[in-house]
């Protein structure tokens, strides 16, 4: 469904150079740079407020940029001068809020871009039909955005946002306000239709473990600057600092000796017992002893390292500890139910570390005590 | 729970009383007199060239105003709205300074700054063409209801979100124009039926500017007619047909109402209130056009409509004589002295007294209307509304004739109708905020041990007392100022302020009315103004809180 007036068929679906944008003069977002293949897709992660959705507004063309450009295809869209309108523009936009139109059907609303296109009534009702159809969202061709679920209103977002037949997606945290089952059923629909159209995607949204699961490319965003930009697992693995390691997932930070090999692993050294671990960088800078990120999967139970567990929680597939050990507190997460009992003595190992850049700081530092795990219940804080 | 059984009943019987008292025997009343002699006769009295040409002039009027102020106000409403906060409160004052100044010293301040004589005239020898007559009627009219439409419009913008709708209608391949025909007008046709509904009613109520506009070029409204009839015969044959006409007018009103609601009644007001999100207010593409002309072209209203007028009112009042130059040798207070002297102090204190009144007794009345539980809430809501739409110079021929009688040289007779047709003014406001509280609020006042009594003046009453206070208030500001009913229920020594105003204009007295004119028309203006801006306040610290839907709210919003 590539749009065949691209001038240049080697460039990229999205390019953003030098991107500023901003309310007024002052910028809330900048010095972005970012490109997207044709058929690859960009997650842009960030905390709410992290601007995110002004740079998708940017790339649709709502909002002029400060300074930079934004490209589509090899061709020149938005620079401070220039704006194409939206409308003029190849792209397909799933609104946070979806933004369907109270006073049409279901059938009208899919079917306007295609009467945007210049098609008919007729045609663009049978196109819409068919594509509400794919979407298995056939019967609610004749209803109002007032009478669908959230995941209805969802696919019928998705389903006009195809009916443009955009060289570019962009995804403003469509699955926010959905439960987990339905944004996995939403993520699959994304992935499938990308890969059947070949179309880019750009993909706002502030869930770490969607963005992981579906992104060509992760782009970390906060407080309106780009600070990472790189594959799923080099994002989870090497975060460029601490604040993103913890936008980029659940993470522990220990305070422990380490001396970098050259064979891709470290020594590590908590309370007296010494250990080879796995760690992708091989200079830790300047400093004797780094701060070293951890994340939860990289610790098993048992081993040479000796701790108490401070705390146990069983969640049915897994369990969660949190141990106190002598380099600072530590989440781990371990499959069946639990094993030890909070006060228990036990010892555990390390796979993997990351040693993070930086002196620390005690406003980086990750909030102590508290559970790295999201959900937190009432049950946890009464018990 | 039988308790709260017996005064829910005992309320929907107050309430429902005082409806039948306040509008229903009125119109009543009316109908037995217009059809005394049969309604083969009612009919034929209506039908005389001058009643007829009155009938015709209202609703000329009433469409043009209509269609005008409505265009221009949802136009204004779309340009203001999307500015940014700051800029949009300023330019929202700016657009409703029209609304806030009485419609007397509207109609008279335009005629001394545009009319013959009048301040153009004089120094730039420019006249605003037919402003004695059914066009200046119209402008001015329309300069006085445009308001209204740009509220009830800019009420249904902020509960929705339009700017992401029409984005979404960008991002699907639509242009400026498509998008204005296929989503923002759809969007809005149940803000601008209302706002149209509301401003007809207004122009067919209207009194003031028709008679100091209209009664010199000898063009008469159904409302200027009654005036006139019931000035200059008490023969019964004569208010046998003014009472037909008074009727007609009811009838012309609640019909038009009446249509309105059938329209709205259809699926838009089953439609969800839409997700209000906080979502900041779209910085669409910024042209220097798209902010320059809002700005601009409000300014230019409110200097044109509310200003300059007023400002010459202000230079006519300290001037010695009427046709000099307001220079400050010129200067004088003895139009204030002048003014102040016979009946109008008295007439000031009635006023205010009457006002006073009205502001106490209407949010009681609506607390009777609210306590009667949420399911008969809504029908006498909307009963209190329609009693709005009675023309006042209906009402106040159908409440002279109804209680006449018991009241003869009494003010109480004007507070009877005040009562009846500026209840929804009070009643709006608490019914919308008695929508918005949390029944949980009481119930867990209850369960935490307070009787039913002590429950609703620890949870309810709180919740309550801000809407109270502010219809009040608006009451208040309508009341004070108050022509069209009371020009016909006053009698010797039972004139408001209003009526002292209108009976010197009449006599010519240019100085002295322009006076009188400031000191009727600045106090709302101010008033209004404060009012709005507390209103912002209180909305601020709302705006976090969920919004009742708004389908239709003409009063509330009119008066804002």
């Amino acid at each position: 469904m590539n749009r065949a007036t691209e001038p240049d068929a080697a460039a990229g679906a999205l390019e953003c150079r030098g991107l500023a944008v901003g309310r007024g003069s002052v910028p809330v977002v900048e010095d972005i740079e970012l490109s997207v293949s044709k058929g690859g897709l960009l997650a842009v992660l960030g905390a709410s407020g992290s601007g995110k959705t002004t740079l998708l507004d940017t790339i649709a063309g709502f909002i002029p940029p400060l300074r930079g450009e934004v490209r589509l295809g090899g061709r020149l869209a938005s620079d401070p001068q220039r704006c194409e309108p939206p409308e003029h523009r190849s792209v397909g936009v799933v609104f946070q809020h979806y933004a369907l139109w109270p006073h049409m059907s279901v059938l009208d609303i899919v079917g306007y871009p295609v009467r945007r296109a210049g098609r008919g009534r007729s045609e663009a009702r049978a196109q819409a039909a068919s594509l509400l159809e794919r979407l298995s969202v056939g019967a609610l061709a004749h209803r109002r955005p007032a009478e669908l679920s959230g995941g209805e209103q969802q696919r019928v977002a998705l389903a006009r946002a195809l009916a443009r037949r955009p060289a570019l997606f962009l995804f403003d945290e469509p699955t926010a306000h959905l439960d987990a089952p339905l944004r996995a059923v939403v993520l699959d629909e994304v992935a499938r239709h990308r890969a059947e159209s070949g179309a880019a995607a750009v993909y706002a949204t502030h869930d770490a473990a969607e963005a992981l699961a579906i992104a060509d490319l992760v782009a970390v965003v906060d407080r309106g600057r780009l600070v990472q930009v790189g594959p799923p697992l080099a994002v989870y693995q090497c975060p460029a600092d601490l604040p993103t390691a913890l936008l980029t997932g659940p993470a522990c930070v220990l305070d422990a000796a380490a001396r970098p090999l050259t064979d891709g692993t470290a020594e590590v050294t908590i309370g007296g017992a010494t250990a080879l671990v796995a760690c992708a960088a091989d200079d830790f800078g300047s400093q004797p002893a780094p701060r070293l990120l951890v994340r939860p999967d990289w610790v098993a139970l048992d081993g040479p390292f000796d701790a108490v567990a401070a705390r146990v929680r069983f969640r049915g597939p897994h369990t969660d500890y949190a141990l106190d050990t002598p380099a600072g507190r530590l989440d781990l997460r371990v499959t069946g139910p639990p094993r030890h009992a909070v006060g228990d003595r036990l010892t555990w190992s390390l796979s993997r570390i990351w040693p993070l850049p930086g002196p620390a700081s005690a406003a980086e530092a990750p909030p102590t005590g508290a559970d790295v795990f999201p959900t937190e219940t009432p049950a946890d804080i009464v018990q | 729970m039988a308790g709260r059984t017996a005064v829910r009943a005992g309320a929907a019987l107050v309430a429902a009383g005082l409806l039948a008292a306040l509008a229903g025997a009125p119109l009543v009343e009316l109908a037995r007199i217009a059809a005394e002699r049969g309604w083969r006769a009612a009919f034929d009295a209506l039908g005389s060239a001058q009643n007829l040409g009155a009938l015709r002039n209202t609703l000329i009027v009433g469409c043009a105003v209509t269609a005008v102020a409505v265009a221009c106000g949802a136009a204004a409403a779309l340009a203001v709205e999307r500015r940014p906060l700051r800029e949009r409160r300023l330019l929202r004052l700016a657009v409703a300074a029209p609304l806030l100044t009485p419609e007397f010293v509207l109609g008279f301040s335009w005629s001394r700054a545009y009319g013959p004589a009048g301040f153009t005239d004089r120094y730039l020898h420019v006249q605003l063409p037919g402003l004695l007559g059914p066009t200046g009627i119209i402008v001015a009219l329309s300069a006085h209801a445009l308001p209204l439409a740009y509220l009830v419009v800019a009420a249904s913008l902020a509960t929705r979100p339009v700017g992401q709708l029409e984005r979404a209608a960008h991002a699907s391949g639509a242009g400026t124009l498509t998008v204005l025909r296929t989503i923002t007008l759809p969007l809005l046709r149940t803000p601008l039926l209302a706002a149209a509904a509301l401003v007809f009613v207004t122009c067919v109520n209207s009194f003031a500017i028709p008679e100091v506009l209209g009664t010199p070029a000898g063009f008469s409204t159904m409302s200027t007619l009654v005036y006139d009839d019931l000035n200059l015969s008490a023969d019964p044959d004569a208010f046998r047909q003014l009472a037909a006409v008074a009727l007609t007018m009811a009838a012309l009103v609640l019909v038009v109402i009446g249509a309105a609601d059938v329209v709205l009644g259809g699926p838009q007001t089953a439609e969800a209130a839409g997700r209000v999100t906080s979502t900041p207010s779209a910085v669409a593409r910024r042209s220097r056009t798209a902010t320059w002309t809002p700005r601009v072209l409000v300014t230019a209203f409110a200097l044109f409509a509310a200003a300059i007028p007023l400002v010459v009112l202000a230079a006519d009042a300290i001037t010695r004589a009427p046709g000099l130059s307001p220079a400050p040798s010129h200067w004088t207070l003895a139009n204030f002295s002048a003014a102040m002297a016979g009946e109008t102090v008295p007439a000031l204190a009635r006023s205010l007294a009457l006002a006073a009144a009205a502001a106490v007794l209407i949010p009681a009345m609506s607390l009777a209307v609210v306590a009667t539980g949420p399911r008969v809430r809504g029908p006498l809501g909307t009963a209190v509304t329609l009693a709005y739409a009675i023309p006042g110079s209906a009402l106040a021929v159908g409440v002279l004739i109804a209680y006449g009688r018991w009241f003869v040289g009494s003010a109480l007779i004007i507070l009877i109708a005040y009562a009846g047709k500026l209840w929804a003014l009070g009643h709006r406001p608490v019914a919308a905020a008695a929508a918005r509280l949390d029944p949980a609020l009481t119930r867990a006042a209850r369960a935490s041990g307070a009787g039913p009594l002590t429950a609703w003046r620890a949870a309810t009453l709180p919740g309550l007392a801000p809407a109270l206070a502010a219809g009040g208030a608006l009451v208040l500001i309508f009341a004070s100022h108050e022509l069209t009913m009371s020009s016909i229920l006053y009698g010797p020594g039972t004139q408001t302020l209003a009526v002292v105003v209108l009976n010197q204009q009449q006599l010519g007295q240019t100085g002295p009315t322009s006076a009188l004119a400031l000191v009727l028309g600045i106090p709302p203006l101010l008033a209004g103004l404060a009012l709005a801006h507390g209103r912002r306040t209180a909305a601020a610290a709302n705006a976090t809180s969920r919004r009742p839907t708004t389908a239709a709210i003409p009063v509330t919003a009119g008066t804002a």
